[in-house]
């Protein structure tokens, strides 16, 4: 099943998916002996489970903490019933792995090589450790991309379309239900039905870890698309020879793994293609096989996704040290043999142990640490030796779905930007791709393209494939954005005209190519991005956009907006004047960052933002126009059983006021309207269903408060409400992670959460001190605090010392007439 | 001296800005890249053999020519329908020194001539390698490939030895003369 084509999967309804398996048929790599054991949980050794004994009292110790008060509040509305321990703000999953040492699962599942044949054309010369069955000569020709004659040296990127057998889908199936059923068992559990055993607890720990990686992992997405892909990266070379017929040998090594971070295997495959050439015969792929394999990752500790989310989108080098911190004790206390169950006195102070060094730091180099933590904890440091060489090796410790390779957005932004700026492109219109006008930015469009499901193409002629496949690649992270999926499956990062015919089977496609008869074939495309003169060009073939339902009620109940509406009969209204998208100044705010040399994970936590409020847009329009929507699920019993409200009860995007909402809607309607069936529409509405099963603070929309909090005029006691709900409610590890999502450090951080430290009403102000103590204790938000501007950090303080005065006059004053409370009691009574 | 320069800037008017799309085809090995570049840079490239394809602009005889050369393995050869398109002439190479191949490159020459996109096309043969023992002259490389068989279809074979030059001046020659006359550059 090495197809490089994803099976046709059409949606039709929002739940049910994937019916049949499309036109095309795939071939299977079913032969090669499970080399993927099912997802099943993997057992994480018992001594890593530990560190979080170890590490709590030693952290704790380090954030002194007045007492939070969470016993008497209900802290998650997900576990009412559930006491909240006393480390709620610590991390309450074990930590783990992301590549437990022992773990079945190889990192690189096959090594390959092709070579072009004088005669033949590419054919495939070996593969490792079996061949992947089906059609090696399709391999071969992606392997070797078109001009790998004009340079010495070239890489490439495809996909491969693993079809699971039967026998696979049963076990991988099997596996689930287990999972399933176990995930029901525990809220009875939580309700105290079922009584916890310590055996259990390893396991519910678990389970937990799974909830999140099924939701949304990147190297195995979940069911709807199908089972996960393998990526491959391949190297080119061209060695001009004398000696051989033609003059010339063109060989392409590939490697083929699961991980979306391929691009780490790049200096490996330039020494083992070289080594090839001398000696082009199995072992050389063997001892590339073994070797990556070798790769040992397992000090890197396992994100869950709130975690993730937080960790791409900060710049902060030190944001979770202390889980790899957490990997290393647990290592060596597991290598020394000391036995970490016993608990520690507190007297006595955190226990002694080796030290650990940052990476790069002084005692590192001069050699006196064993394990290092990363100098910057978004990559994991490794190596792999090679020949006996150490080959370091850095491998994102974040990954999101749909993010494969190592790309910019940057780059892809400048590509099109610069020559737009020079002189803006005008494009023909097209209601789903046009939505500021004729002069929309090309980046726009292309989005739009990407969210309309049209069929893209990236051309670079004379380029090399590999920068082609790149932008393929940053055109698939910025529709994501991390959020959406359904991008990747359909991409091609290169492909040639031996793949058209496959190609045009598929309904919307993101393909890279280097050859410029695509451009001569307007028929097989929508839009065609040309990297070299960074111009794009919407296809005069393209299919025009239907008037849909919501685009006409839309029209109906906003009589006064309709005309905003860029149909295709209108032309584009007036929206190209007016930016009604906000998309201009997005794109301008864009080109400032880069100016001012953000870097590209700045630019990437924005195109998130981007995204992510296109989602909520398109949610609050579907309420609006449809009158229900399954791009947001806040359960109604949920809300009712809220005591904060009617803050607490509000949900979806924020605008200031009804009319700036309907001219944003009018502006949004008809890419919203294509949006909705395409496929990153339904693993949408998937995915936000799965995460509601397992999210914190469900029925409450943290999102929505905060945007109230930033973008609203509210009275005092409208914001009173507000900072109740959230004082109320934010209180464990997951619920904190959650608040710090909607208020990232690149936006304004909890500058808007802090302001409730100077409401009028004193109650307010202490409350939200209260949080943000918590907040400074958690993890992930003592960063968020340190970055707190000193005016509202002072605010904080002085609230501090308000109430322990307090508290200390009410102590004074209680020991002083211990019958004076009588008194006051008998002295109302008389009144 | 003067009008002959305007002459001559009317006919860069007529013909400099469009461009004239040629497709250069041929079973492996037959020279086909070598012809590119001799054209283009007026230099003999030690050539390997073409992974894809390579494309090149040259103008000569006032017209601007959009050249693309395609890989000729036989497992590539189902890739070249996907360049007829717009294609205004077709250049097809031989190796005259091939008996043993020559009826697979009437073959193939006639599976391209019968596409629908390719009915409007001028054909260009170079009989190439005439430098070689035994190779064959442009008389039987016309029955060979049963050329006869043609109606309309202007078409010129050219002998040629692509690493000498010898030839492609002519052959050109003979290519834009025919494409001035084409309707739609203004020949009648």
């Amino acid at each position: 099943m090495a197809s490089t084509l994803p099976a046709l999967r059409r949606t039709s309804s929002a739940v049910s998916h994937a019916n049949g398996e499309g036109l095309q048929h795939r071939r299977s790599l079913s032969t090669i002996p499970s080399i993927r054991p099912g997802r099943s949980p993997q057992p994480p050794t018992a001594r890593i489970s530990e560190t979080d004994r170890i590490s709590d009292p030693s952290l704790k110790s380090k954030a002194p903490s007045t007492a939070t008060g969470a016993s008497s509040q209900h802290s998650s509305l997900s576990s009412n019933a559930q006491p909240r321990h006393s480390g709620a703000l610590r991390r309450p999953h074990k930590l783990r792995s992301q590549y437990p040492r022992g773990s079945t699962e190889n990192h690189v599942e096959y090594i390959l090589v092709a070579s072009f044949d004088i005669d033949r054309g590419p054919v495939m010369e070996h593969q490792y450790p079996v061949a992947i069955t089906g059609d090696e000569h399709m391999l071969a020709e992606l392997m070797l991309p078109d001009q790998a004659h004009v340079r010495n040296q070239d890489w490439t990127i495809f996909f491969l379309h693993k079809d699971t057998s039967q026998e696979e889908d049963d076990a991988e199936r099997f596996a689930k239900e287990e999972r399933r059923a176990r995930r029901n068992r525990k809220p009875d559990r939580a309700k105290g039905i079922i009584h916890e055993s310590d055996d259990e607890e390893d396991e519910d720990d678990d389970l937990e870890d799974d909830d999140w990686d099924d939701v949304m992992s990147a190297d195995s997405e979940p069911d709807l698309e199908g089972p996960p892909l393998v990526y491959v990266l391949n190297l080119v070379n061209t060695k001009q020879d004398k000696t051989v017929k033609r003059g010339a040998v063109v060989k392409a090594m590939a490697i083929c793994t699961r991980h979306p971070f391929l691009h780490i295997y790049k200096p490996l495959l330039l020494l083992a293609l070289e080594e090839y050439f001398k000696a082009p015969v199995p072992e050389t792929l063997a001892m590339l096989y073994t070797a990556v394999n070798e790769m040992d990752l397992s000090l890197m500790p396992k994100l869950s996704l709130l975690e993730r989310h937080l960790l791409q989108s900060s710049e902060n080098k030190d944001l979770f040290v202390e889980k790899f911190e957490a990997m290393i004790e647990a290592r060596i206390a597991e290598t020394s043999g000391v036995d970490v169950h016993q608990p520690f006195d507190a007297s006595s102070g955190p226990p002694r142990r080796p030290p650990i060094f940052r990476s790069g730091s002084k005692a590192h180099i001069e050699g006196h640490a064993a394990h290092v933590v990363p100098r910057d904890t978004h990559e994991f440091e490794s190596k792999v030796m090679y020949k006996g060489i150490p080959i370091p090796i850095k491998v994102p410790v974040a990954v999101m779905p749909e993010i494969v390779g190592d790309f910019s957005l940057i780059k892809l932004i400048q590509n099109f930007s610069d020559s737009h700026s020079k002189t803006p492109q005008t494009f023909p219109l097209h209601p789903h791709l046009t939505t500021n006008g004729p002069n929309t930015h090309p980046i726009i469009v292309l989005i739009n393209a990407l969210l309309t499901q049209k069929r893209i193409i990236f051309l670079g002629h004379n380029m090399p494939s590999g920068e082609v496949a790149e932008a393929v690649l940053a055109a698939c992270a910025l529709a994501s954005g991390g959020i959406l999926r359904g991008f990747t499956r359909y991409a091609f990062p290169y492909t040639d005209l031996t793949k058209v015919d496959d190609l045009l089977r598929v309904p919307g496609f993101i393909a890279g190519v280097t050859n410029p008869t695509f451009e001569h074939h307007p028929e097989w495309w929508d839009l065609l991005c040309d990297l070299p003169t960074g111009k794009m060009k919407i296809s005069s073939k393209i299919e025009p956009a239907p008037i849909t339902e919501g685009l006409v009620y839309f029209q109906q109940q906003n009589p006064a907006y309709a005309n905003l509406v860029h149909t295709s009969t209108s032309g584009s209204g007036s929206s190209s004047n007016n930016d009604l998208t906000g998309d201009a100044a997005f794109m301008a705010d864009i080109h400032r960052s880069i100016a001012s040399r953000a870097g590209e994970r700045v630019v990437r936590a924005k195109w998130r933002a981007w995204v992510l409020k296109f989602t909520r847009i398109a949610a609050a329009f579907e309420e609006s126009v449809y009158g229900a929507s399954a791009l947001y699920i806040g359960s109604d019993e949920q809300e009712a059983n809220l005591t904060g409200g009617a803050a607490a009860q509000g949900h979806g995007y924020v605008w200031v006021d009804e009319a700036t909402k309907a001219r944003e809607l009018a502006g949004n309607v008809t890419r919203i309207e294509g949006w909705r069936n395409t496929r990153s529409y339904y693993s949408f509405i998937q995915d936000v269903a799965r995460l509601y099963t397992i999210r914190p603070l469900k029925g409450l929309d943290l999102a929505h408060l905060h945007d109230r909090l930033r973008t609203q005029r509210l009275s005092p006691p409208q914001s009173r409400e507000i900072y109740e709900t959230l004082a109320q409610y934010v209180r464990s590890y997951d619920e904190i992670c959650l608040l710090l999502s909607v208020a990232p450090e690149s936006q304004a951080g909890l500058f808007y959460v802090a302001l409730g430290l100077f409401h009028k009403d004193r109650d307010v102000r202490h409350k939200t001190a209260e949080l943000l103590e918590r907040i400074a204790e958690h993890d992930a938000g003592q960063h968020w605090w340190r970055s707190l501007s000193r005016f509202e950090k002072l605010a904080y303080v002085r609230i501090k010392k308000e109430a322990e005065a307090e508290e200390a006059r009410a102590k004074v004053e209680e020991k002083e007439a211990g019958f004076g409370v009588v008194t006051v009691g008998v002295d109302k009574r008389v009144s | 001296m003067g009008a002959s320069m305007s002459i001559s800037s009317l006919f860069g008017k007529l013909f400099g800005s469009k461009e004239v799309r040629i497709l250069m085809l041929g079973l492996d090995a037959a020279g086909k890249t070598t012809i590119l570049y001799k054209l283009k840079l007026n230099q003999t490239m030690t050539t390997i053999p073409t992974v894809g394809f390579n494309v090149e602009t040259f103008t000569y005889k006032n017209i601007k020519f959009n050249m693309w050369d395609v890989g000729g393995q036989d497992k590539i050869r189902p890739l070249w329908r996907h360049y007829y398109s717009g294609t205004q002439g077709l250049v097809f190479v031989v190796d005259s020194s091939d008996h043993a191949r020559i009826d697979e490159a009437r073959t193939e020459l006639h599976r391209i001539l019968n596409d629908l996109e390719m009915s409007d096309c001028l054909l260009l043969v170079f009989a190439n390698k005439q430098d070689l023992d035994g190779a064959m002259d442009p008389q039987t490389i016309t029955e060979k490939l049963q050329l006869s068989k043609l109606k309309e279809r202007p078409w010129f074979v050219q002998p040629a030895i692509a690493i000498e030059g010898e030839g492609l001046t002519e052959g050109f020659g003979w290519l834009s003369d025919n494409i001035k006359k084409m309707p739609k550059y203004g020949g009648k």
